[in-house]
């Protein structure tokens, strides 16, 4: 069914390809242009971010930017308006463009209205602002689809009914968010299928391995069946500590993970089946739609359709999934599941 | 004699915090051309607006020989009570007078501990730090709330009266005031009497719980007030808003001068310290230094701004050892 669904959505973007490019209007960048711009994770210190910092760093040299790439941001553990001094810093120094990745809801919204208004497009990744805050979000997958994801594979893994509880990232961490509503909805949509599987709580570890862990410790105490985790961190985090409280199997652990991180964790079935995407190609594609703002390539409106260099053409649309927004949709979700560990473990650096 | 003294040193020390200043401002304006934009000068202080409110009080009990570790834990709580009770439909205005009282009410609790039960401030607020935190998280667990009406909101935001922000309007209205209570008042002259002898004070007839008593009420007050300041700043409001705020704001309040075991200090001092971090942390900002390595750099200057007084005094005291037991014996017991 999911590999159904994965066809079905790469035969779309293949076709979608082909139309856009049936005609003339796709922007292509033009390399060389000087363009500064800061790309700003919710914090410093976590992996996918570090790639999508990575994939950045591949387009910047692609289109042999002669201007700077920084990648900076707040320290683990920090507020929600820890982001703020970042942006309204990046708007002093006159920079051509700001790449965040929200983790203050709401927060931060008058900051980057701050720099749009000082014409200084800003592209959220990962995380959006909102509407009146962003020129353009670069969504990794479809939000809705989110909760689809992880309401398939909690059913997968429970297929007796059983209670499942999240274990988020920070409350205002913007995507997080809206993929439990979403999870929530796929739940409360469908009881034919899904009325089985209860949501008992949602608790927030913040990112951090060390809160998240407590957090997941607590839960197991309270005796659910499955931690379903929104963020690599947590997942990691919840993986660990049902294995270190020796209940592989017995507590289920599945959500949004990184296979370099947790393919330990399901060879020893204290894991089971996750989802995610390439944050390195979250961060090239950010770049790329970055680069032709601020080069004034494209206008940020919907219906604008460019390329993005190895990655194909992309187009500007409308966000179903929030009033007003605009995104540019990478997808597709890979989901990791014990059963093929073979077709997706990697080979891990010895250090 | 021990005025003197005092003064002249710690004009040294002022002049020496208004050189790093000055070089910090060079540095920042070569870094960036943007520096000495309106925008930019703002939003130096905009965004720890409320940290530095709570530092001229906190100025007031650290010369007063006291420490209140709570501020920050109380700034939180106040967001979280005022938020909470919004929630439950409350009228912003009246949540903010009941935010206000709680506040008052508080500072009276911590102040008795202190002034008439003679508990260490130390122990006292470092469980108010604790208990503060835990009631905030209880009235709003994890969620997050926002939705405040607009002008609540537009208080916290630059513009609300000329290019400034309610915050800084309060700063500034605060920080004159208590430079003229501190250096120009006989409650000000107590507070330095307290914070340099407790008993002294009292034999010399100063009513010292009373002055304790409103320190920690004008502290938990100020508090409150601050935490409202940043969930109007921010537009919402969790439990951990704050958090760590106290260590920030003692940073500021003894790199400006003042001596952590009470006695000595100067607003003036503490104002240029507050100009020396919030500017220093908009230059690491401008040269893209992270959080991780602003939070060292002012962690250092916490260090210097304690070793560099203690050390320049212990070597005065050297040189001057003679000289200065002839002219007053009688200073020996400082």
């Amino acid at each position: 069914m999911k590999r159904f669904t994965l066809l079905i959505m790469f035969i779309l973007m293949l076709s979608s390809i082909a139309v856009v490019g049936a005609q003339d209007d796709v922007v292509v960048a033009e390399p060389g242009q000087e363009v500064d711009m800061v790309l700003l994770p919710k914090f410093l210190g976590i992996l996918v971010f570090d790639q999508a910092h990575e994939g950045a760093l591949e387009a910047h040299e692609e289109l042999e930017n002669p201007g700077t790439l920084e990648f900076v941001g707040p320290g683990p553990g920090e507020g929600a308006d820890a982001q703020i001094p970042f942006i309204t810093s990046a708007v002093t120094q006159g920079v051509d463009a700001i790449m965040i990745s929200n983790n203050g809801g709401e927060v931060v919204e008058p900051a980057t209205i701050e720099a749009l208004e000082a014409g200084i497009p800003v592209v959220s990744w990962d995380s959006p602002v909102t509407a009146e805050g962003e020129t353009v979000f670069i969504a990794q997958v479809d939000f809705d689809e989110t909760g689809q994801v992880m309401a398939d594979m909690a059913l997968k893994l429970l297929p007796d009914g059983g209670t499942m509880a999240i274990l988020s990232a920070t409350p205002d961490a913007t995507n997080q968010n809206e993929w439990i509503e979403a999870l929530q909805a796929v739940l409360a949509d469908d009881p034919e299928t899904y009325g089985d599987i209860e949501l008992v709580d949602i608790v927030y570890g913040n990112d951090q391995s060390e809160d998240s862990y407590n957090e997941a410790l607590g839960l197991i105490d309270q005796g659910v069946d499955l931690i379903m985790a929104p963020t690599t961190v947590g997942i990691a985090a919840a993986a660990k500590a049902v294995q270190d409280e020796g209940l592989c199997g017995e507590v289920l652990v599945s959500g949004l993970g990184l296979p370099a991180e947790m393919q330990g964790f399901v060879e020893d079935g204290c894991a089971q089946d996750f989802a995610l995407w390439s944050f390195v190609d979250l961060g090239y594609l950010t770049y790329y739609t970055a680069y032709l703002l601020a080069t004034d390539a494209i206008e940020g409106e919907v219906g604008e359709t460019f390329e993005a260099g190895r990655m194909g053409v992309y187009t500007i649309e409308e966000d179903p999934t929030r009033e007003d927004g605009k995104r540019v949709l990478m997808g597709p979700f890979s989901i990791f599941s014990p059963e093929d560990i073979d077709n997706w473990r990697v080979e891990l650096d010895e250090e | 004699m021990l005025q003197n003294r005092d003064w002249s040193w710690l004009k040294t020390w002022e002049a020496f915090l208004a050189l790093i200043l000055v070089i910090v401002i060079i540095v920042n304006s070569q870094l960036s051309e943007f520096f000495f934009g309106t925008d930019n000068l703002i939003n130096v202080f905009q965004l720890s607006i409320e940290k530095v409110i709570v530092a001229i009080i906190m100025t007031l009990i650290i010369i007063n020989g006291e420490i209140d570790l709570s501020v920050a834990s109380m700034m939180g709580f106040a967001a979280s009570l005022f938020a909470w009770l919004f929630e439950r439909g409350v009228a912003p205005e009246l949540a903010i007078l009941i935010t206000m009282i709680v506040g008052v009410v508080i500072g009276l609790f911590n102040g008795v501990w202190v002034a008439y039960f003679g508990l260490p401030s130390l122990a006292v607020t470092l469980a108010g730090l604790v208990g503060y935190r835990g009631a905030a998280r209880i009235l709003l667990e994890d969620r997050s709330v926002g939705d405040f009406p607009a002008w609540f909101d537009s208080l916290g935001q630059p513009d609300w009266l000329g290019p400034f922000s309610a915050g800084i309007v309060v700063f500034a209205i605060l920080f004159v005031i208590f430079a003229v209570i501190l250096h120009y008042s006989a409650f000000g002259r107590y507070v330095y009497i307290i914070g340099n002898s407790r008993d002294a004070a009292r034999y010399a007839g100063v009513r010292v719980r009373q002055v304790k008593m409103i320190l920690f009420v004008l502290s938990a007050t100020i508090s409150s007030l601050a935490g409202l300041l940043i969930a109007s700043r921010l537009g919402s409001v969790r439990a951990n808003q704050a958090e760590g705020f106290e260590l920030d704001i003692i940073t500021i309040v003894l790199l400006g001068g003042v001596s952590i075991f009470g006695g000595r200090g100067t607003i003036i001092g503490v104002g240029l310290s507050i100009l020396v971090v919030l500017n220093l942390r908009n230059g690491m900002g401008l040269a893209n230094y992270g959080g991780n390595i602003q939070t060292s750099v002012v962690g250092t200057l916490l260090i210097l701004s304690v070793l560099i007084p203690n050390m320049a005094q212990y070597l005065q005291r050297f040189e001057g050892f003679g000289r200065k037991q002839k002219l007053s014996p009688s200073s020996s017991s400082d």
